[in-house]
């Protein structure tokens, strides 16, 4: 069975790409000048992603030509910690569920990198932005190609880092740092998690070694730890419920489930293509991808599958609810993708982990669209992202408008014809007719999960008719309200005023002065602000392109191609398709399926056809209980995030008193005491020859006292 | 009739790199006879280029068959080769920044270049032979280069004073290695090495003593020249007077070159280990604590650095005595990885360091640091590396070269070892991010620093060296796999044969 070495040529070429941007961008940009030296460095940024793509695509098509069990294939490039009788090798792992996310990912990524290009081409520091672009691509493959839990963890990592810089890339603005900040600390709490479940089955692998016949100590690669995984933990209920619970932690980091959801909506400080890529179609669904890929870990233990069933409905539930409460267009998006990433959890919950992936996929279309979209109507709108600034922008912006209305289509479930009915159909089946599992009163949880995402079904339909009605519906055109210079400042978004950031190269470390001085050189002549001048024009055609892409994959021709048949069941899991019935039939759930997504499309368009409603203006006062309460996350955030900070700030008082008086006693003891014996020796080194030449020769002294002394213990002269 | 003795093997490839240092030497050497006082260009060129030839020259023995050559005067084996490529590439590293640096110190004396490729030659020599008399001439012929260019900067003092010393000292150093020679060579009438294990294999013979006493004899020299405690006061101050780019020659080439040799002695004598173990477990123990403790109250950043150099050499001792203790179970290939990570955080450390000459001055302490990072930020940024890597931060390859040794200690019950590493190890943190933090320390206020603009040389020896400690921590286990081949001395299985042949001399005689 021959293997794939182009595996390497996808991730080498997106590294590739990160280091010519990293070490070249700056000086091609400043060589052959901003607009054309963008050209250069953005065109440089997209060919490598596009290229991996197609290599991706071609192994997926020879993949796809073998018999089911010659599909997973260990691509080793070389070892790379031999520790104690633990091996983990840099090795790659060419099977399904790797080539569909290497798809998703260079697929998805080649287009956001395009559409990206034009979206920065203003941007002072576009060759820094491609460099974390092209890096973060270069990590998310090390995730979900590597072949062990080590490799799989540097990428978590190293999309962790991408995302932490490019949440950040405005960084002169303090929200956007914070927001960074906040990412990156949260995802530590997953990763505390991610570890310990690593070690844990390490150690348990390595432990059973001889019951599970495996030899080589490579005992964190996915070869040696999957296969006979199920016989393994049937020995170990405990410890699988406790490993599968520690990676669930990771993956709730990661895929921003309750409560280690509140970083993805403060994330959306970064650029929008980011929010789209990372923020929506690949990072965060590596949590999806980790349960896939240890679904047999996870299968082992049903209290830990019915959690992880029950956070998933629970987050759908109040990322769904909360996106009512939003008016920033960006932010209902965030929300939407940590309720669609409820979903996803739910179908793994439910033992239908495939499912999750096809949720996985559609959504990541249909969701980088939505950004994408959304990316378009803020730059047309002078990086003013209230929605309550916009209204009817459809005839302004026709294709921004139809193809946007595509993703709708699709995240809304209107079934048939778009992407995210097939994908939702296929993960609520499985959930209402779930049946050996943890009961939770009259429903197993996964049946509660599943219901509840009827629900929230409903609810989606209905949230995103609002986004959509207040954008680009209603007749009224709402910035033409905004006085010029004064008035509605409040309107303003702080974030994205994007000219005014930035870098310069080298001065990282200047005066106020000089950075005055240098802001001042560097400040861009016109800066443009919303007002009721504004003009809307549809964006230029390297942004609406990977739009109409998108929406291309968001209709429903996809979906039904991977579901009808078990096609992509198939292709993941190796097993053959077999329609199964349960007591809820499928007449019914299409049936569900329709009045959720039709009732909630009609209530929506009933309440927003017209006008924004005053219930929702400007005047806070005038908001209902419950949409205020949304609109601040229902204090989930603030009891988290300051609880947390709060109580942070009582145990490190604490731990500083003791840290102060204990711990700094020691320590300026021990300081005292090495500082007293360097001086001690510094007083030995007087400076003079005859001094060293001493010490030295007391030094032989005492060597050959010791020889002698030995000798003679060892009998004596010989 | 004849002598029935075996006609020696000859094999000039064994010989060929040093003799290809050595000639590089004599040519640059004339071209400053014709061109004095001129351009250095040409001389670095040749020197380069010699050093290059050479590097290939040793690279294509890897791999041959080892052993003894010119009558046992010199010997192929993957340590020597790995030993002698190292000290090449140590010289090579420093000529890349020298000139600029000799230019900005003004130091008008271009025998640096020759004088560096015969200390380096002399180096090559000592870590391929197993001959005592060779290991003492190589010795001599590494160090008195190095005497003289420790005063190469004769309009200060202070390089006059280290010169002065660093002779003293060792000639006194020398003394001691030859009167171990001569114990040793005493009753058995060899000039190899072996000859230590053909005494303790026959302590019948009553030899023992003085085999014992000719081996400490023999250490000393040797641990003087590695700067291990308490031998090691000559070298904080020949770092700190010394100009910089030969102290970054010295702290790396002297270090592999008296390590390599330790390791054949220690190999040689493995039999009489329970005589002089101990001892030397003692010397590691004081070595690490007294690097360590003493670089916590230096203000010269030369002197924190000779003080490191000190602690290094206690931790490598560590290594090879776990190696000389289970020969079987513990490669010495721990100690060669050491010692290539060494060579790179060092030179690369010193290279940084070597930017605070100006224009015929040159401040080295602390304070004379401050604001490096925004006048020279890439060179900073890669001494954050080696400042990383000898802390032992684990992406750098440091963290592995410390944590090998630690595992040796661990397994050959060199318990007490492993721990003083771990904790000097942690102490020396203080003094390592003191010089980084020396150079973020911004300059306003304090009395104006200067230094030099990094050339294109100094940035790419930096470049190199941060790489490479990134490169070879990413493949460390490659590294050492390369690094291993066959490392295993020859010592003993060698002395066996060796009592075979002589088995008709001297000591069957008696």
């Amino acid at each position: 069975m021959s293997g794939f070495p182009s595996i390497w040529l996808v991730f080498f070429l997106p590294l590739a790409g990160f280091l010519v941007q990293s070490l070249l961008g700056g000086s091609v940009v400043r060589f052959l000048g901003p607009k054309f030296g963008r050209t250069v460095m953005g065109a440089l940024a997209v060919l490598p992603v596009a290229a991996a793509f197609l290599v991706a695509v071609d192994i997926t098509v020879q993949l796809a030509g073998r018999p089911v069990g010659e599909r997973a294939v260990v691509e080793t490039l070389f070892p790379w910690i031999q520790l104690f009788g633990l091996n983990v090798p840099f090795e790659f792992r060419v099977d399904t569920l790797s080539m569909t996310m290497t798809l998703i990912i260079t697929g998805i990524g080649a287009l956001i990198h395009l559409y990206a290009t034009s979206y920065m081409a203003e941007d002072r520091d576009f060759p820094r932005f491609f460099t974390y672009l092209n890096l973060f691509i270069a990590a998310m493959l090390v995730l979900v190609l590597g072949n062990n839990l080590v490799l799989t963890f540097v990428g978590w990592e190293g999309v962790g880092l991408c995302s932490y810089l490019l949440i950040g890339f405005w960084y002169k603005d303090v929200a956007n740092s914070k927001a960074a900040n906040k990412a990156f600390i949260v995802n530590r709490i997953g990763d505390w998690g991610f570890t310990l479940g690593l070690f844990g089955v390490a150690t348990l692998v390595a432990a059973n070694r001889d019951l599970l016949g495996v030899t080589d100590p490579r005992w964190l690669s996915f070869d040696v730890i999957l296969p006979k995984a199920t016989e393994l933990l049937a020995l170990y209920p405990g410890a699988a419920t406790a490993i599968a619970l520690l990676l669930f932690i990771g993956a709730m980091g990661k895929s921003a489930q309750y409560p280690l959801a509140i970083w993805l909506p403060d994330a959306m400080a970064g650029p929008t293509p980011v929010s789209a890529l990372i923020h929506a179609a690949t990072m965060v669904t590596s949590g999806v991808y980790l349960l896939n890929r240890m679904s047999d870990w996870f299968l082992a233990s049903p209290v830990a599958m019915a959690i992880v069933a029950g956070v998933g409905a629970l987050t759908a539930l109040v990322g769904a609810a909360t996106a009512f409460g939003q008016t920033d267009i960006k932010k209902v998006l965030a929300f939407s993708t940590v309720s669609q990433l409820g979903y996803m959890f739910i179908a793994c919950g439910v033992g239908a982990f495939y499912a999750g992936l096809f949720h996985v996929i559609t959504h990541a279309f249909f969701k980088a669209l939505l950004f994408l979209g959304s990316g378009a109507v803020i730059h047309a709108m002078a990086h003013n992202q209230d929605m309550r600034n916009y209204g009817s922008l459809a005839k302004r912006l026709p294709i921004t408008y139809l193809t946007m209305g595509i993703g709708w289509a699709a995240i809304a479930g209107i079934p048939f014809l778009f992407a995210g009915f097939w994908s939702k159909e296929a993960i609520l089946g499985p959930a209402v007719n779930l049946e050996k599992a943890v009961m939770l009163g009259p429903l197993t949880v996964g049946q509660w999960a599943g219901w509840l995402g009827f629900v929230v079904a409903a609810m989606t339909a209905c949230y995103m008719t609002r986004m959509m009605a207040l954008t680009f519906g209603t007749s009224e055109e709402r910035w033409r309200a905004i006085e010029p210079d004064h008035g509605h400042h409040h309107h303003v978004h702080p974030h994205h005023h994007h000219h005014d950031h930035g870098p310069d190269p080298n001065g990282f470390f200047m005066n106020d002065d000089e950075a005055t001085l240098h802001e001042a050189q560097q400040a861009e002549p016109e800066h443009h602000v919303l007002d009721r001048n504004h003009e809307p024009h549809e964006v230029p055609v390297l942004m609406w392109l990977p739009l109409v892409v998108l929406a291309v994959f968001s209709l429903g021709w996809l979906g039904a191609w991977l579901y009808e048949g078990g096609v992509l069941k198939t292709w993941l899991t190796g097993m053959p398709y077999k329609s199964k019935h349960g007591p809820v039939s499928h007449e019914i759930l299409i049936g569900l399926s329709f009045l959720t997504s039709l009732g909630g499309i009609a209530l929506g368009l009933w309440m927003y056809r017209k006008r924004l409603p005053e219930s929702e203006g400007w005047d806070l006062k005038k908001w209902s209980p419950l949409r205020l309460a949304a609109s601040r996350q229902f204090a989930i955030d603030e009891v988290l995030g300051e609880g947390s900070v709060k109580a942070g700030g009582v145990i490190g008082s604490i731990s500083w008193a003791f840290d102060r008086y204990v711990v700094d006693g020691i320590a300026h003891l021990l300081a005292i005491v090495s500082g007293g014996f360097g001086h001690a020796l510094k007083w030995v080194q007087g400076g003079y020859v005859r001094g060293y030449a001493l010490l030295m020769q007391i030094g032989v002294v005492a060597l050959i006292g010791y020889l002698i002394y030995a000798v003679s213990m060892a009998g004596g002269a010989r | 009739m004849i002598r029935e003795q075996p006609i020696p093997t000859i094999d000039w490839l064994t010989l060929a790199p040093m003799t290809t240092v050595v000639v590089a030497g004599l040519v640059a050497l004339f071209i400053e006879m014709f061109r004095p006082k001129q351009s250095n260009g040409p001389i670095v060129t040749v020197s380069v280029v010699g050093l290059a030839l050479a590097g290939a020259l040793t690279l294509a023995q890897f791999g041959m068959e080892p052993g003894p050559t010119f009558a046992g005067m010199m010997v192929r084996d993957q340590v020597g080769l790995v030993l002698q490529l190292l000290l090449i590439g140590v010289c090579l590293l420093t000529f890349l920044f020298s000139d600029p640096y000799l230019r900005e110190k003004k130091i008008a004396f271009a025998e640096f270049y020759q004088l560096a490729l015969w200390s380096t030659a002399g180096g090559m020599i000592m870590v391929s032979t197993t001959n005592m008399l060779m290991l003492f001439l190589g010795l001599e012929v590494l160090s008195i280069a190095l005497y003289c260019m420790a005063g190469m900067d004769r309009k200060q003092a202070k390089s006059q004073e280290s010169a002065i010393k660093y002779f003293l000292l060792g000639a006194f150093a020398s003394a001691f290695l030859l009167m171990g020679i001569a114990y040793i060579y005493g009753p058995t009438g060899s000039l190899d090495l072996g000859g230590i294990a053909m005494i303790a294999a026959m302590p019948e013979s009553g030899y023992l003593t003085m085999a014992v006493f000719g081996v400490g004899m023999l250490l000393v020299g040797l641990m003087f020249k590695a700067a291990l405690v308490p031998f090691h006061q000559w070298a904080p101050d020949v770092y700190q007077g010394a100009p910089t780019n030969v102290t970054a020659f010295m702290a790396a080439a002297s270090k592999v070159a008296a390590i390599g040799a330790l390791a054949r002695v220690l190999s040689a004598s493995g039999a009489l280990q329970e005589f002089w173990l101990p001892a030397l477990f003692w010397v590691a123990i004081a070595t690490m604590v007294v690097g360590n403790f003493a670089a916590l109250v230096q203000k010269d950043v030369k002197r924190t650095l000779g003080y490191s150099s000190i602690a290094n050499a206690g931790y490598v001792l560590v290594a090879l005595l776990a190696h000389v203790k289970k020969p079987d179970q513990v490669p010495l290939t721990t100690a060669l990885f050491f010692l290539v990570v060494y060579c790179l955080m060092t030179v690369g450390s010193f290279a940084v360091v070597s930017l605070a000459a100006k224009g015929g001055e040159e401040g080295t302490r602390f304070q004379d640091l401050h604001g490096l990072w925004k006048r020279a930020p890439f060179a900073v940024g890669c001494l954050i590396v080696f400042v990383a890597s000898l802390i032992g931060i684990p992406p750098t390859a440091g963290f592995f070269a410390k944590l090998f040794i630690f595992q040796d200690a661990l397994s050959t019950g060199l318990v007490p070892l492993a721990i003083v590493l771990a904790v000097t190890s942690a102490v020396s943190v203080y003094y390592y991010l003191g010089i980084i933090q020396a150079t973020f320390v911004s300059d306003e206020g304090a009395r104006k620093t200067v230094s030099a603009n990094p050339s294109f040389g100094l940035n790419l020896v930096c470049l190199f060296c941060a790489l490479a400690v990134l490169v070879v921590s990413l493949a460390a286990a490659p590294v050492s796999q390369w690094l291993r081949g066959s490392t295993q001395l020859p010592g003993e299985a060698q002395a066996r044969s060796e009592l075979q042949l002589d088995s008709g001399g001297r000591v069957g005689a008696r």
